[in-house]
């Protein structure tokens, strides 16, 4: 029995080890290579710990690489406005499908769910013509639209989740006590809902940081472009690729996303856990 | 009370449940105009797209497209693009989601159990998923790079030296699953995260009578967790099944669909068609044949789980 134990003891750990090294090494890895010289990342076979770390390729990229810090601003601009206009759309269509109760509510929660699913390069294809039309091509404006469209299905059905979770009671109250609906609304339900809130916004915000399509496809103008696309076009030719610089790249992307998420970490898992039970 | 008040009172209440009624539409206006505007219509829109002789230059000149006759798809099909698409698609998805499913609940077991600095792993675990997936596709070629890629070298210390140029993204019959590693990477924690949770909710009470009882640890895990687990399983697998049927930037990035086409999945296909060979038509075909399997694919996949809808 004592045996026993133990062999399944060091089994836990073992695929404990493995799972945890499969997913930190490559980060690792990153890093590493960011701060070896060019000569250092091209050695076969590869330094563990870099011999002389040095910083040459983040001056380079600071220095040299002005677009990249463009795509940088662009995407933060993107995110943000798409991460708030999103919410702000969720707050409100989640509220009602929570708290009224009409027959066609099923309809609209059907019609989120499966919007969900419809690949994003079939509506490419027709947006492509359909903001040609209305000049809103190759423009931030467009791409903002189609990322909020992408995200208000999902994050609605997180944030009626979250109203859910509040009891009606508290609004009757507001409601006695003379307060309009819009008042039982901001000053009532939401700050109850703050944290839901938050990881909403947030979860908008990583995703939207991370879209590739949208914007390879509606924007054409290099400065215009958002962080993936940007790095994907430009630095990633057929034939060289400076690695250092790929990697300090790597870096310098997924940094702020790391960080976000560590600083909201109780918020975003709270939210990702919720929606996932809930919806 | 008498009949007047009774009046007024029926009146105010039809009154209310009108301003309820415009309240309620006026919230949802927001997110129904944009979800129609540019998800429903484009969606529609496309599919039309899909019978039409419709390029690049129909845009440009402003014509609009030809009905055609179908010859969008006939040629998909007489070209041999469609078939393997499908094929790919539905084995990256497969081997995607199962590895993932395997490997999240290992670790979520793991990390579930009285291990120290559960909560410290749970959170760092969660890295891999913060990053932005071109730039996991870009640590991965560069992890697989063909020359000087850490991979080379690491599968030919644990083979002994039976593989010594592992390139697994330039191979046609192995780039699939080097993608698919990429995808693992980045999906399992959240997986993981969301697995972890539905654990927590299985009461301990149980468990421990099931000790009792002397169930062995494989049983209770299949007779007790797992159906007590059934709607995060479920949740988790669907994600993970429109997650990876739709994915598009890792292998673009990684691969373009290449080497010799073992990579291409209708997302791939669809975008070559409409945004590289200008064809929207074409492209629309692609993703009208695409959205009908996971039609398919989530019926199936209701099928098999049971139709218990918790909402």
């Amino acid at each position: 029995m004592k045996k026993k134990r133990t062999a399944s003891r060091i089994l836990k750990y073992l695929v404990l080890v493995i799972i945890m090294l499969f997913l930190m090494f490559p980060l690792y890895w990153v890093i590493l290579t960011s701060f070896k010289s060019n000569m250092e990342a091209y050695m076969y076979p590869p330094t563990m710990i870099a011999k002389n770390p040095s910083v040459q390729s983040y001056v380079k990229l600071f220095r040299q690489n002005a677009e990249f810090f463009i795509y940088y601003r662009n995407n933060f601009i993107v995110s943000g406005i798409t991460a708030f206009v999103t919410t702000f759309c969720a707050i409100l269509a989640g509220y009602a499908l929570s708290r009224f109760h009409y027959h066609w509510n099923s309809v609209v929660s059907g019609v989120l769910y499966a919007s969900q699913m419809f690949p994003v390069v079939s509506r490419m294809i027709s947006l492509y013509g359909l903001l040609g039309k209305v000049h809103l091509l190759n423009t931030l404006t467009g791409l903002i639209l189609a990322l909020i469209a992408a995200m208000v299905p999902f994050t609605t059905m997180l944030m009626s989740s979250f109203f859910d979770s509040i009891p009606v009671d508290i609004e009757e109250a507001a409601k006695i006590d003379g307060a309009s609906r819009v008042q039982t609304m901001t000053s009532v339900v939401l700050p109850l809902v703050k944290p839901g809130l938050v990881s909403v916004l947030i979860y908008a915000f990583l995703m939207t940081w991370d879209d590739y399509l949208h914007c390879a496809t509606l924007i054409q103008s290099d400065s215009l472009r958002t962080l993936s696309t940007g790095v994907a076009l430009r630095y990633l030719g057929e034939l060289s690729y400076d690695w250092s610089l790929v990697n300090t790249i790597s870096v310098v992307a997924m940094l702020p996303m790391i960080l976000i998420f560590f600083f909201f970490q109780k918020y975003m898992i709270k939210g990702l856990v919720a929606g996932a039970v809930k919806g | 009370m008498n009949g007047r008040t009774r009046r007024v009172s029926q009146r105010s209440q039809m009154t209310q449940k009108k301003r309820d009624l415009g309240f309620s539409l006026l919230l949802l206006l927001p997110a129904v105009v944009i979800t129609t505007i540019f998800i429903l219509v484009p969606v529609v829109d496309s599919v039309r797209e899909s019978f039409l002789d419709y390029k690049m230059k129909n845009i440009i000149s402003g014509r609009p497209g030809e009905w055609n006759h179908f010859a969008n798809y006939i040629k998909l099909a007489a070209n041999a693009k469609l078939g393997p698409a499908i094929v790919h698609t539905f084995l990256f998805c497969l081997v995607v989601v199962l590895f993932q499913f395997v490997f999240g609940m290992a670790l979520a077991l793991v990390l579930n159990s009285d291990i120290k600095g559960a909560r410290f792993l749970r959170s760092i675990m969660m890295m891999p998923w913060c990053v932005p997936t071109v730039i996991s596709a870009l640590t991965w070629m560069w992890l697989f790079q063909p020359q000087y890629g850490f991979m080379r070298w690491f599968t030919g210390i644990v083979t002994g030296g039976r593989v010594m140029d592992l390139a697994l993204l330039n191979n046609p019959s192995t780039a699939l699953s080097g993608i698919a590693i990429a995808a693992l990477w980045k999906q399992i924690p959240l997986t993981t995260l969301l697995l972890l949770s539905g654990l927590q909710n299985v009461p301990d009470s149980i468990e421990e009578a099931a000790i009792m009882d002397g169930a062995n640890a494989w049983n209770r895990f299949f007779k007790i967790t797992l159906p007590y687990m059934k709607s995060v399983i479920k949740v988790v697998l669907s994600m993970a099944i429109i997650e990876n049927f739709k994915q598009f930037p890792l292998i673009w990035t990684m691969t373009g669909g290449g080497p010799d086409n073992s990579t291409t999945t209708l997302a791939i296909l669809s975008y070559r068609e409409a945004f590289v060979s200008n064809n929207l038509g074409s492209g629309a075909a692609v993703t009208t044949v695409w959205m009908l399997l996971m039609i398919v694919v989530v019926i199936v996949f209701n099928k098999l789980m049971g139709d218990n809808q918790t909402t």
